[in-house]
Parts: C-alpha cells; sequence; structure tokens
C-alpha cells in the first residue's frame, strides 16, 4: 500500500543542510500494524507527516495505493489523504466550539455527505466508543483519555483505509493508555491499517512490526 | 456545513466577549457615521422634489456686469419680470413672484410680528403646497385673503378648521382685515421654500401704484416653461424684452446714478437652486447648504468607516493566534483552503451583521446630535426608503467583504504543520498592522491639534476687545420716531433705576456711496444715530468733536467718519473736509474722527463708516444699558413703555453681546463637528492600539516567561512591551503635526483677526497623543508582566 523510496527531507540552516529524513526506504502492506519508534529528534514525527502527506519529501518517491504522491497536485494530493487517511494526535487537536458530536461530523461535513448519512455514521461512532451520554459535551469538559477517544472517533468516522497515530497515549495515564492500545488492536484485526508513533516499548509490542528511526536514518 | 460554521463562529464570539464587543462596537460606529451621511445626502439631494412640476420650474436669475469687468450675481428680480416675460414669451406657460416681507398680527391686546410671502395668486397652482381646506385656484384672489400654514392656524385659532376666519394685520400704516381663505398642509422641511403666512401680491401692486420697476432686485420670480423649450433661445428672448421694455429705464438710471452696469437674466432650474452657490439665497428661499460642509462631512465619515474596517482586520487578525490551532484541525480533517476562506469570511458577516444592528440602535441615538451638527430636521422614518435601504444593504455587504478579506487569506494560508506542532509563529514584522496604527494615530494627532486650534482661534474672536461696550446693552425695537418722540420714550424708559443710559439709531446701516476731494466716489457704510451715541458706546473722539446740540447745523450738514474713512479718503486733516451726496444733492462737512471699532464680525476688516444726524433717517432702534443684575426689569419696563406709547408696535429685543456671538455661529459648529471628529478619532485608534497591543503580547509571551524565570521585574517588562508602541506613536506625530501646521495656517488665513500658533499646541497634542496610546498599551503590558511563566512555557 505504502513505499518510499530513497526518501530525504532536509532544512537550510545558514549555510549548512540539516537532515530530518536520510535515504528513508519502506514497505507498507494493508492491513498492518506499524509502530515506529526512536529517541527525540529521529524524525518519527517528520517521517509520519511525510506519510500523511501533510509534508513534502525533498528528495526520493512515495506511492500511495501505487500512485506517486510527489508529482500530484495539491488538490489530487488533498482529495487523496482527505480519502484514505485519518490522523490522531498526542494533543488531540479537538476543536474546542464544537460539542463531542460535533467534532466528530465535521469530517463528514467536509466530505459532503448528506445529513441523514451524517447522523447515522456519527451515532455508529458514539455507541462504539460508549460515549452516547457525552455527545454534546465541550471538549474541556472531558478527561483525557475520553478526549483521545473523541480524536479517533473523528479520525475514523468516513471509514478510511489508513489511521495515523502520533504518540497517542503520549498525555494519558497507564490506564487510558491502555484502553486506547486495545482500541487501536481491535480496529486493526477489522482491516485498518495503522501506523503508530511511539516511545513506548510496551505500546510498540503492539503492532506487527517496529521500525526504529535514529537521527533520520532506519535501524534495523 | 453553514450551521457548523455559524455555531463554530457564535461561540468563538461568546468565548471572547471583550474583543468581540469592541471589535463590533467599533465598526458599529463607523457604519453608524456612513449611515447619517447617506440619510444627509438623500436629504440634500431630496429638496424641492416633491413639486409636481418640477422639471419645468425655472427661478429667473440675474447676472449684472460692472464697466471694470465685475460680475455681481443676483438671485432676485423686480417686480416687472414677471408679467412682462409671461406676456411676451408664448414658451412660459406661467410666472409668480415671492416676496419676504413682515406682518404685525394683532392678537388679542398683544401684537406680534409674523413673517409671511407676498406672492401671486397662482401660487398654490404653480406649486405642489397641498391645501388642507380651500381651492388653490382662488385662494389668493382677493386682495385682502391669506393663507395660513396648519401650525399658524392652530396657533392662532386653536384649530385648523379656519376658512373665513379674520385677522387682523398690518402691512402699511394701519391695521386691516383680511380673511383667511385656505389653509395649507406645513411646508416639508426639504422646500426651499418656508413660510407660515401667505399674501396676496396684488395688495403690494396697489401700493406701488401699478408702476412696474425693473431695476431693482428684492424679489424671487419663478416660471414654468413649456416641456421641450430650448432654455438658451428663451434666455436671449427674455434680454431682448427687457433691453426693449425697460430701455427708458435704464437709460434713466445711467443718466441719473450713473448706473452703467449691464443686466442680462437667466433661468436657474428649480431642482438646482438648493445645492447652487453661485446665487445668493434670500427673500422667502431657505438657504441652501454650502456643499464644502457635505463633502467634509463625507470625508469624515469615510474616512472614519474606513478606520473601522482597518480596525476590525486588525484585531481579527490578533485574534488568529488563537484559531490557528483550529485551522490546522480543520485542514487536517479535511477542510481546504476554500472552506476556510469561506469560513471566515462567513464569520466576518456575522460580525457585520451584529455591528450593522448595533449601528442602527447607535444611528436613532445619534439622530438629535447629528440634526444639530447639520441644520437639520431628520428623521428616523427617513431611513424607509427603499433607496436608502438598498444602500445600506450594499454598505453591509461591502464592510463584511472589506473587513473579513484579509483575514480570511492570511487564516486559510495556515499550515497544519506548523500550527499543532507548536511551530507557528506570525511570521514577518507584521508591517501591515504597524502602518495602519501608525496612519490612526497620524490622523488622530492631526484632529487633536485641529480641534486645539478651532477652539483657541474661537475663543479669540469671542473675547477679542471690539472697541466698544457691548455689555448689557439691550436692543428695542421701534417704529420711525423722530429727535422730539424720542426725547419722550427716553424721559420714560429713564424713569426705572434698572435703565442707566440709552441712545438711539437708524435701522441697521448700509453701503453707499460719496464724492469726495472733488468727485472721487467713496464707499463706506452710514448709520444714522443719536447725539450720545459715540459716548454711550464709549468709542472715543480722536480728532475734533462730537456732535453737539451748541451747534444747530450739525444734524443737517455735518457727519463723523472713522479713521479707516480717512485712510481710504487719504486725507491728511479731515476736519472740515467735504462729503458729497451728489445724488440727493446735499454737501456735509467732517466735524470729527472716532477711533475704528468692530461693528461688524471679526470675520472682516474694519471698513469705511460715516454716522449723521440727519433728520431724514427717523429712529427705529434704542439701545439701552441696563444695571448690573437687573436684566429683568429692564425687559419688563421697556415692554411696559412700548405698549404704552405704541400700543400698535410689537415688543422685540435682543441683547448686543448674543447678536455678536451669532455671527461666529458656524465657527461654533465647526468647532462642534471637528471635537466630535476628533473624540471618535481617538477612540477607534485606541480600540486598533489595544488590539495589536494584545497580539504582540500573544507573541511575546514565551519570551516574557523566559525573561521573568531570568529575574527581570515587572517593570522591566512593561518597559520592553510598551516602548516598541511608543516609537510607532512618535512617528505618526512627526508624520502628522508638520501636515496639521500648514492646514491650521491654511484655515487661519480666512481671518483677518487670528491667533498665532504656538509650538505649545502641537507639542501639546502630541503628547496627549502619547498618553491616549500609553494608557492602552498598558493594560496588556501589565497583564503581559504579571503572567505565570509556567503558562508561557509549557510545551506540547
Amino acid at each position: 500500500m505504502i513505499t518510499l523510496n530513497h526518501v530525504y527531507k532536509y532544512v537550510n540552516q545558514g549555510g549548512t543542510r540539516v537532515f530530518l529524513l536520510r535515504d528513508i526506504n519502506l514497505s507498507i502492506a494493508q492491513g498492518e500494524f506499524i509502530s515506529i519508534m526512536g529517541p527525540s529528534g529521529s524524525g518519527k514525527t517528520t517521517l509520519l507527516n511525510v506519510i500523511g502527506m501533510l509534508d513534502e519529501a525533498d528528495e526520493g518517491d512515495y506511492l500511495f495505493l501505487d500512485q506517486n504522491v510527489k508529482a500530484m497536485k495539491e488538490k489530487q494530493r488533498s482529495a487523496l489523504y482527505k480519502q484514505h487517511i485519518g490522523f490522531v494526535f498526542q494533543a488531540y487537536h479537538l476543536i474546542d466550539e464544537l460539542t463531542v458530536y460535533e467534532n466528530i461530523e465535521t469530517p463528514l461535513l467536509y466530505k459532503n455527505y448528506k445529513s441523514s448519512e451524517r447522523s447515522a455514521m456519527v451515532c455508529e461512532m458514539l455507541d462504539k466508543f460508549n460515549m452516547v451520554a457525552k455527545k454534546d459535551l465541550f471538549p474541556h469538559q472531558l478527561s483525557g483519555g475520553q478526549q483521545q477517544l473523541v480524536g479517533i472517533a473523528r479520525a475514523i468516522v468516513s471509514k478510511p483505509t489508513l489511521l495515523l497515530a502520533d504518540e497517542p497515549t503520549g498525555n494519558l495515564n497507564s490506564a487510558q493508555g491502555q484502553e486506547i492500545m486495545e482500541l487501536f488492536k481491535k480496529l486493526n484485526s477489522e482491516g485498518l491499517t495503522i501506523i503508530q508513533v511511539t516511545h513506548s516499548e510496551k505500546n510498540a509490542a503492539y503492532g506487527s512490526r517496529t521500525i526504529h528511526l535514529s537521527d533520520g536514518r532506519i535501524e534495523n | 456545513m453553514l450551521r457548523n460554521y455559524i455555531i463554530t463562529a457564535i461561540r468563538n464570539l461568546w468565548r471572547n466577549k471583550f474583543f468581540s464587543f469592541i471589535n463590533i462596537f467599533g465598526l458599529s460606529i463607523g457604519i453608524s457615521c456612513c449611515m447619517l451621511i447617506f440619510l444627509y445626502a438623500k436629504d440634500e439631494l431630496s429638496f424641492d422634489h416633491f413639486h409636481e412640476k418640477k422639471h419645468q420650474i425655472y427661478r429667473i436669475v440675474a447676472e449684472i456686469r460692472s464697466p471694470d469687468g465685475k460680475v455681481n450675481k443676483e438671485s432676485s428680480t423686480g417686480m416687472a419680470q414677471a408679467p412682462r416675460f409671461e406676456a411676451n414669451l408664448p414658451e412660459i406657460e406661467d410666472a409668480v413672484r415671492m416676496e419676504l416681507t413682515d406682518f404685525h398680527v394683532r392678537q388679542g391686546s398683544e401684537v406680534i410680528e409674523q413673517s409671511a410671502l407676498f406672492v401671486d395668486d397662482r401660487f398654490f397652482s404653480f406649486f405642489s403646497f397641498p391645501l388642507l381646506y380651500g381651492d388653490p385656484k382662488t385662494a389668493l384672489q382677493d386682495p385682502h385673503s391669506v393663507v395660513l400654514s396648519e401650525d399658524l392656524a392652530l396657533r392662532y385659532f386653536g384649530k385648523t378648521d379656519v376658512l373665513g376666519k379674520t385677522l387682523q394685520l398690518k402691512a402699511g400704516e394701519d391695521f386691516e382685515p383680511f380673511v383667511v381663505s385656505a389653509v395649507v398642509k406645513n411646508l416639508p422641511a426639504n422646500s426651499s421654500i418656508k413660510a407660515d403666512l401667505f399674501a396676496s401680491m396684488k395688495l403690494q401692486e396697489a401700493r406701488q401704484g401699478g408702476n412696474l420697476f425693473w431695476m431693482n432686485f428684492y424679489l424671487n420670480t419663478f416660471v414654468t416653461l413649456r416641456e421641450g423649450t430650448d432654455l438658451q433661445k428663451t434666455e436671449a428672448a427674455m434680454n431682448r424684452v427687457y433691453n426693449r421694455e425697460a430701455a427708458a429705464q435704464i437709460s434713466d438710471m445711467a443718466k441719473h446714478y450713473g448706473y452703467n452696469e449691464k443686466v442680462s437674466y437667466h433661468l436657474q432650474p428649480l431642482l438646482k437652486m438648493h445645492l447652487d452657490t453661485d446665487y445668493p439665497t434670500e427673500n422667502g428661499v431657505v438657504s441652501g447648504s454650502n456643499p464644502l460642509y457635505s463633502y467634509i462631512l463625507m470625508g469624515i465619515t469615510g474616512i472614519i468607516l474606513l478606520i473601522a474596517c482597518i480596525n476590525f482586520i486588525n484585531l481579527t487578525v490578533a485574534r488568529s493566534l488563537k484559531r490557528a490551532k483550529e485551522i490546522g484541525i480543520r485542514k487536517v480533517i479535511g477542510g481546504q483552503r476554500k472552506s476556510l476562506v469561506m469560513q471566515f469570511l462567513g464569520e466576518s458577516m456575522i460580525l457585520s451583521l451584529f455591528g450593522f444592528v448595533l449601528a442602527i440602535a447607535l444611528t436613532c441615538a445619534l439622530l438629535p446630535l447629528f440634526n444639530s451638527l447639520s441644520d437639520k430636521a431628520l428623521s428616523f422614518s427617513y431611513l424607509l426608503d427603499v433607496r436608502l435601504v438598498l444602500a445600506y444593504i450594499a454598505l453591509f455587504l461591502l464592510t463584511s467583504f472589506l473587513a473579513g478579506f484579509y483575514p480570511a487569506l492570511v487564516l486559510s494560508a495556515f499550515k497544519p504543520v506548523e500550527t499543532l506542532y507548536g511551530k507557528f509563529r506570525f511570521t514577518g514584522k507584521n508591517y501591515l498592522s504597524r502602518g495602519l496604527i501608525v496612519f490612526q494615530f497620524s490622523l488622530t494627532t492631526f484632529l487633536i491639534v485641529a480641534t486645539v486650534i478651532v477652539y483657541s482661534q474661537f475663543n479669540y474672536l469671542l473675547g477679542f476687545d471690539l472697541g466698544y461696550e457691548h455689555g448689557r446693552v439691550m436692543r428695542v425695537k421701534t417704529p420711525k420716531m423722530d429727535a422730539s418722540q424720542l426725547e419722550v420714550l427716553k424721559n420714560e424708559l429713564l424713569k426705572s433705576p434698572s435703565i442707566q443710559t440709552l441712545t438711539a439709531q437708524n435701522g441697521g446701516q448700509w453701503r453707499t456711496i460719496a464724492h469726495v476731494n472733488g468727485d472721487v466716489e467713496q464707499q463706506f457704510d452710514i448709520r444714522g444715530v443719536s447725539g450720545n451715541y459715540f459716548s454711550f458706546f464709549g468709542i472715543p473722539v480722536v480728532m475734533g468733536r462730537n456732535f453737539s446740540a451748541a451747534f444747530p447745523s450739525d444734524s443737517l450738514n455735518s457727519v463723523v467718519v472713522n479713521e479707516s474713512f480717512v485712510k481710504a479718503a487719504g486725507w491728511k486733516n479731515p476736519i472740515g473736509e467735504t462729503v458729497d451726496f451728489f445724488y440727493e444733492n446735499r454737501k456735509c462737512t467732517v466735524i470729527g474722527v472716532i477711533r475704528d471699532y468692530h461693528y461688524s464680525s471679526l470675520l472682516e476688516k474694519v471698513s469705511p463708516q460715516l454716522f449723521s444726524m440727519n433728520p431724514e433717517l427717523k429712529y427705529k432702534q434704542v439701545y439701552l444699558k441696563f444695571r448690573e443684575g437687573s436684566r429683568p426689569e429692564a425687559i419688563e419696563h421697556a415692554r411696559a413703555v412700548v405698549r404704552k406709547l405704541y400700543p400698535a408696535q410689537p415688543y422685540q429685543y435682543d441683547f448686543l453681546d448674543d447678536l455678536i456671538a451669532e455671527n461666529y455661529s458656524r465657527e461654533a459648529k465647526w468647532k462642534q463637528i471637528i471635537s466630535f471628529a476628533a473624540i471618535l478619532t481617538i477612540f477607534i485608534s485606541c480600540i486598533g492600539l489595544f488590539g495589536l497591543a494584545s497580539l504582540s503580547a500573544e507573541k511575546r509571551a514565551k519570551e516574557i516567561g523566559i525573561r521573568k524565570v531570568l529575574g527581570a521585574s515587572v517593570s522591566a517588562i512593561m518597559r520592553n512591551t510598551t516602548l516598541d508602541f511608543l516609537l510607532l506613536v512618535l512617528v505618526a506625530a512627526c508624520i502628522a503635526l508638520p501636515l496639521a501646521w500648514m492646514a491650521g495656517n491654511a484655515w487661519l488665513q480666512n481671518y483677518p483677526y487670528r491667533i498665532s500658533l504656538h509650538p505649545f499646541i502641537f507639542v501639546g497634542a502630541a503628547l496627549a497623543v502619547v498618553f491616549f496610546a500609553l494608557m492602552t498599551v498598558s493594560y496588556q503590558a501589565v497583564k503581559a508582566a504579571r503572567s505565570n511563566p509556567v503558562k508561557n512555557l509549557r510545551t506540547e
């Protein structure tokens, strides 16, 4: 599903070139549960952003579902990731002015689903995560774990093929974190491809494969 | 989708109540100003549009060309033009004349003065002033009929159904009965013709013995032209008729009075009358406003709206830091730039809508103040006009778009990678916002200086020593009196201890000419006065002597002149010089010279003046000096005396100090307008600066947190944050002060007597602006300095 060939990403600081990603070669098949691990500054988040098409590689190829992402225009690219990719952040990043229901609904609005369809899909999510009673609450009224659940619900409500998670349990305590990881496992078994970035060995163990990054390079 | 946007927008507004309120309020001020100016323009442009025949009605005006090339424009004619032009020119369908006059009306035991218009009997069919009662075709056929307005009928009779009732009016020498033949609806506010009482022109014609004189200019003549008439051909035809029929009168004027001016007649369209500044407005036509006022008012409101929009942009972009995260999120979950632009434009529309609603409320509240500033009587119902409503909708859309577009563009460009991972920094040195602040504060400084200058000049004019004593002086109008009647009146008046002295004058003064130094023509203002005039007003006689009873020939042959007269005539020894009133065949001798004093407004330099005790000039005014604190007694005593001696004379009085202040009513208006504009601009500029200051504080929150941790004190941090803005304001002051100096100088050139511009004014204005800026910024500075560094240094 995903292939990265000789991907480089760098920034120019003064006269020197600082590499964020060095010669990344990676292949990910559909249905896998990948964990990306590495110390701080190793480029994990950058790699995730490149895969998620939020950022661009400076050199190399990126093939997503056999399509060359780098060669695509902005419009095509955003259409692609809108359709296939959901993102979960460490800081949840919910829209504070919207309720739980509205937060989950928003991506469906951007995809122009009809009102009745939206209603069905959101309710399904709320049910699945046992959040029906909380649908009219605002993010600041929820605990960290609950907010992350909303973030995940929002990411998968439009049924993406790929879920990217950047340290999803980073701001949670161990009990909440475990709950999230169990959920990921379940989603993966239902067919969702998941790539997560994590610090924790314990979390990484939930995955089918682990990739280690160091200084922008894949270690093996 | 729309619902999502609206919910987000409204909840956002609610969460930032203070900012939202400032934003909305600032915008509503700008919109409100625009609404008021639309009202004003609509009113100005609508004058006289209610007449049915408006496209056919013209006023006859005259251009008077003197042999030396000077052209004088008159908006009036004599009695002859209307009937003679109508008789000779088939394209003139109808002609009416209109003359301003005063009647004395007897109401019970009181006599009051009522201004009125003499009009030809077709007046009410010619103009569209609908009658409540009576027939427009017959209303003024009888010379002893009158037409009252609704208001006047109520005032005199307590009801409007007054056909057939009688009024005792004195037009000439005696009171005569006049019958009310019609009642007209109150004339609309936007009519150039305003009156409450109409009488028949036939009465005037009879009093003048049927002699139709061409060569004076004192009444208005209106004509209706047939449709499709060529204006120029008609004007040429009119002038031919004039030159033919008035030939005898023209040559007579030239022979006996040396009147060699050439008169030509033109047609002024009715609809152009109100806004035309070429021709003077007088004789019953209400003064048109000077378009200059309109332009300036429009300019000021345009600028205020612009500033309000600029502030809106500034404040919205300033708050955008808080929205950065949301923008990143929306982009990640599928929002494209276009949808985000729509979202933010929509938000600005919602904000504008609130601002608009508030503006309507503000406009209604401000309407009375605006009416007094603009000399109008606009009412709220004026707002309900289709064209105006459309204009307001256009204004609303324009404002939303103008104010919302730039922020929408900027905000929708944020990259999710930057905003979500805290790498977001508001790029650039924010030149636009800073530039806008400089612009606003330049304007504020300019207006503050302008206000101070206008105030100073106004107070200077009011406090100027006019060279004569005008305090505690009351003026009372009397019927024509000769010297002996004046004695009688004087003795009666002085019976009360409240009145100290009095003097008398014949009416006002007027400009005339005489010959000096042989046959050199000298122009001057002439006044007829009683003997103690100069001592009453404390005007010193600097050469020769005053009029004196010891010289009985004084009253016929002596005149007193002022210093300007002497200078204009070029006399070294004025005493004994001759002034030849050649057209009256009377030669007078100068017996004294008085010091120049400012008898008219300070807007003019002192002109040559001449005083005479000629008994032909009967006294029509007395001046009374009343004792300190005895004003009410003086008023009552004078009323009683006038009633006793002249029961048919309405009692009219005023105070010299009030009359003098009225001279400067225009300046008073300027004062109001400019201070109003200055206050608004200060307020709005401070709003703008507040926004920028808070943006800066948010930007630097992290930096300030670090400084605090490293040991910086609150005052050090405050100094740090305010210095930045001080610089901006000083730049603004440097730009504005020279401009203000130039503008102030130019304005002051209009006044022969003016203040000088002290540097203190400019320094003071700069200090004031800095003060306002500091007050605004200090709130943010204190807040930033006292913030908890821990909160700001947390990283996600």
